[in-house]
């Protein structure tokens, strides 16, 4: 009886107590489903949190659709092979003014099609909660977030109006137009996400895998032409290449990585001995200094 | 096979824990549990340098993130050494202020484990930031400036380390550099801190001159201090019991939720907050004393033989003992007390002061109670470690408080086990967490000096308020919030108000009446 639980037998343990109380303390949770290997944990956690019973809440996708086509797929499978309810929204009003990444900067495109898109969302079904696969390791400003990060009427975050969290008490009663963000991977590392994913077996989008894709290099970075929306411009060319992902997202402002690693254990040796963070391929990140912080503020997960 | 064996034993889908560490994938390794350690200092004793330091020198930091460390002009304390603490501070609020706010989360893995760092502020304003912080650490790191000593700062963050339930120290005297390694400095400084910590719960204190901006006997063996035989940071910190490896002290098991299958599947789900369980055992609701036969410890990857603290699982009874969220399954040889009232000491979080006459609840591990009386006894004197009797109470105030529940809650001394004897003292109105507190003392009968409380009967609220609701497991809980919300608005209009417990469950019977 003295062997000691590993790190991911502990964080297992951690994120389903944080979605249990979540689930008991709050009215209408809902689980905002990216699709990305966080997702896919996310998931997994919750399942195994609510086991033998049906997730006693939904999955909320913002649909940009500018995603991977790949990712759509992943995302269909899924919600069939487990029987969820998943929710797809669009902001309406951005797709008709044509909000695109490819003519707005992607601080326009952001704000437009998944900031207000998520407001929109959680508005018009009153969902009281939202869990989300954000880590505190991700980025520095989110090393202080909490694992109930209240927001107040408008999901304005006030860094000043958060709650001090003690022990494993989470004290989840609201006031007057308050909704909760609920953080259930907040102490795990990009590494550990990947570790969990070979230990549990599950499955991730393909695009993860390396594979040969048609690609363009633009401003140092590499990207997929994962339809005809994304045009060539003067000098570019599309070129085969082996590339992969280390995160996803809207597919003109996710950069590929070049890369040979096709299956999972390739990837995660590769990605255990990265030498970049992940979110070095994320444009939007390198917009404005702060930039996380600020759209925090604003709503954006 | 042990409980942690079992935890690992996959169904047939799962791989088993022996192929993951096959050598092709021996990078994706788990690794050998998790060490949290808080640090905490005044202002200007570089605490943020010294997480830098010790992330720059013992961790797996990415290139992009050293380069932005390199590439910034700010420099270290006037010497050309980066400023390393560009990677803890965070927010762009605090960098604009040059001071740190709030509490950072660090991790780093070591060749066997995960450390976890939890850097709290030390400004006094922010004292309930590292109360939060500390409740959180298997070990803390008090920084002082060699230069200057202990100061009240130090003592107060002891007192809170104490307060939360910290039983490893260690203090860092830092800036060793600035008093030319002088052991004579040094050894007065470590002095004053043995007649320091004696005073308090600890079970180990450390005392290592260290200096963050050269890293001397922060990741390395310092080469300047000779003098000094003991652990370097880094090496005291590896050799840590790492947390889920001291599973001792009584089960408890702290009931989240109920879980169904739609078929027979009844499960109370909690995580099991002190001791171990297991197939066969008997179990006990402490406020009920209704008592049943484990028959399964479900989870979604099988059945377990057993589980152990810090494990999330489900149970399934021999018995429908209609245990619901709040309840504590425990030993029928050693049961939490179903308490009606609590002696605590707690740290006031909030920037509004407490208010007799407000609506307060009671927040445990899984359950919330109106309370009926919040008296403020006394205040500690933190720098004196002397209680001063006060009835008023504000923010980063810790507090000796006598409380009064508005029905029965189960709970044990923080003493004897923490993970049941701590709360939250949470406003009706907003929902915020306004003080955060431990049990000292528990009255299992309700306060003689309180028979004159309004007592809210099951007929009374079943013939009106409650009248719309029937016999279901959801009605009834819906039943108990209602009650709740009542004695709240009762409380607060000044009326000592008590919640008559609701019978003993039986699904042919109506539970108000």
């Amino acid at each position: 009886m003295n062997a000691s639980p590993s790190h991911l037998d502990l964080l297992e343990a951690e994120s389903i107590h944080i979605f249990r109380e979540a689930a008991a303390q709050f009215r209408k949770p809902v689980l905002m489903y990216s699709i990305g290997k966080d997702s896919t944990v996310l998931l997994h956690l919750a399942r195994k949190a609510f086991w033998p019973q049906k997730l006693p809440f939904p999955l909320l996708h913002i649909d940009t659709t500018w995603k991977f086509k790949d990712m759509i797929a992943f995302r269909d499978k899924t919600v069939k092979n487990f029987g969820l309810d998943l929710i797809v929204h669009t902001n309406a009003d951005g797709l008709v003014k044509s909000i695109n990444p490819i003519d707005y900067a992607p601080s326009i495109y952001t704000d437009v099609m998944k900031t207000a898109a998520l407001k929109q969302a959680l508005d018009k079904h009153a969902f009281d909660a939202a869990f989300g696969g954000a880590r505190r390791d991700e980025e520095a400003s989110r090393a202080k977030e909490r694992v109930f990060s209240f927001r107040a009427a408008g999901h304005r975050w006030d860094p000043r109006k958060q709650r001090p969290e003690l022990w494993n008490l989470l004290n989840g009663r609201l006031g007057t137009g308050e909704t909760v963000r609920v953080f259930p991977l907040s102490n795990w590392t990009e590494r550990d996400v990947w570790r969990y994913i070979i230990r549990e077996k599950l499955d991730v989008v393909p695009l993860y895998l390396a594979a040969e894709r048609p690609t363009i290099l633009r401003n140092g970075q590499l990207l997929m032409v994962d339809d005809e929306r994304l045009k060539p411009k003067a000098g570019e060319e599309i070129k085969m290449r082996s590339i992969r992902f280390r995160t996803l997202g809207c597919y003109p402002l996710t950069a590929a990585v070049e890369s040979a690693a096709a299956d999972i254990e390739s990837v995660v040796a590769e990605t255990l001995s990265a030498r970049t963070s992940e979110r070095q391929g994320r444009l939007i990140d390198h917009d404005q200094a702060g930039a996380m912080e600020k759209k925090k503020q604003e709503g954006y997960f | 096979m042990t409980a942690v064996g079992a935890l690992k034993k996959k169904t047939e889908n799962h791989v088993q824990p022996d192929v993951r560490l096959g050598s092709s994938t021996a990078v994706a390794r788990d690794l050998d549990g998790i060490v949290h350690i808080l640090t905490c200092g005044s202002v200007d004793d570089g605490k943020s340098t010294l997480i830098g330091r010790l992330l720059w020198d013992a961790s797996d930091l990415y290139d992009d993130q050293r380069a932005t460390i390199e590439k910034s002009d700010r420099r270290a304390g006037g010497t050309d050494q980066p400023d390393f603490s560009l990677l803890v501070d965070g927010l762009v609020a605090e960098r604009e202020q040059g001071i740190t706010i709030d509490i950072a989360w660090r991790y780093f893995d070591t060749e066997k484990r995960r450390i976890v760092i939890i850097d709290s502020p030390g400004h006094e304003q922010y004292t309930r930031n590292m109360a939060s912080g500390a409740s959180h650490a298997d070990i803390a790191i008090m920084l002082v400036d060699a230069r200057s000593g202990i100061k009240k700062q130090t003592r107060r963050h002891a007192a809170i380390l104490d307060l939360v339930g910290v039983k490893r120290v260690i203090l860092a005297v830092n800036k060793m550099d600035l008093v030319d390694w002088s052991e004579e400095k040094f050894r007065k400084i470590e002095a004053d801190f043995r007649t320091l910590s004696w005073k308090f719960g600890f079970w180990e204190a450390l005392v290592i001159p260290v200096s963050a901006v050269t890293g001397d006997n922060v990741a390395t063996r310092s080469t300047a201090m000779p003098w000094y035989k003991g652990d370097y940071l880094l090496e005291h910190l590896e050799k840590l019991p790492s947390r889920g490896s001291l599973s001792g002290g009584a089960f408890r098991l702290p009931v989240q939720a109920v879980l169904r299958d739609g078929r027979d599947f009844r499960g109370l789900a909690g995580s099991i907050s002190s001791g171990g369980i297991k197939v066969g055992d008997i179990v006990v609701d402490a406020l009920s004393g209704k008592s049943a036969r484990v028959e399964r410890i479900a989870t979604m990857d099988g059945d377990l033989p057993s589980a152990t603290s810090g494990q999330a699982v489900s149970l399934q009874l021999d018995a429908d003992i209609d245990v619901a969220r709040g309840a504590v399954l425990s030993s029928l040889e050693s049961r939490p007390i179903a308490a009606h009232s609590i002696e605590a000491r707690m740290v006031w979080l909030s920037e509004t002061a407490f208010d007799p006459r407000a609506g307060y609840l009671l927040r445990t591990a899984t359950d919330l109670a109106p309370i009926s009386t919040l008296e403020i006894k006394a205040l500690l004197e933190l720098e004196t470690l002397t209680a001063r009797p006060s009835s008023a109470c504000g923010v980063n105030d810790i507090a000796v408080a006598h409380i009064a529940l508005g029905r029965a809650v189960a709970v044990d001394l923080f003493s004897d086990l923490s993970g049941t004897g701590n709360f939250l003292v949470v406003d009706a109105i907003t929902g915020a967490s306004l003080a955060a507190g431990v049990v000292t003392a528990v009255n299992a009968k309700p306060d003689s000096r309180e028979t004159h409380q309004f007592v809210l009967t099951r007929e009374m609220l079943a013939r009106g308020l409650c009248r719309d609701l029937g016999t279901t497991g959801a009605e009834r809980e819906e039943f108990l919030r209602r009650a709740n919300e009542a004695a709240l608005i009762l409380r607060a209009a000044g009326v000592s108000v008590k919640i008559e417990a609701i019978p003993p469950p039986n699904d042919d019977l109506d539970p108000g009446l």
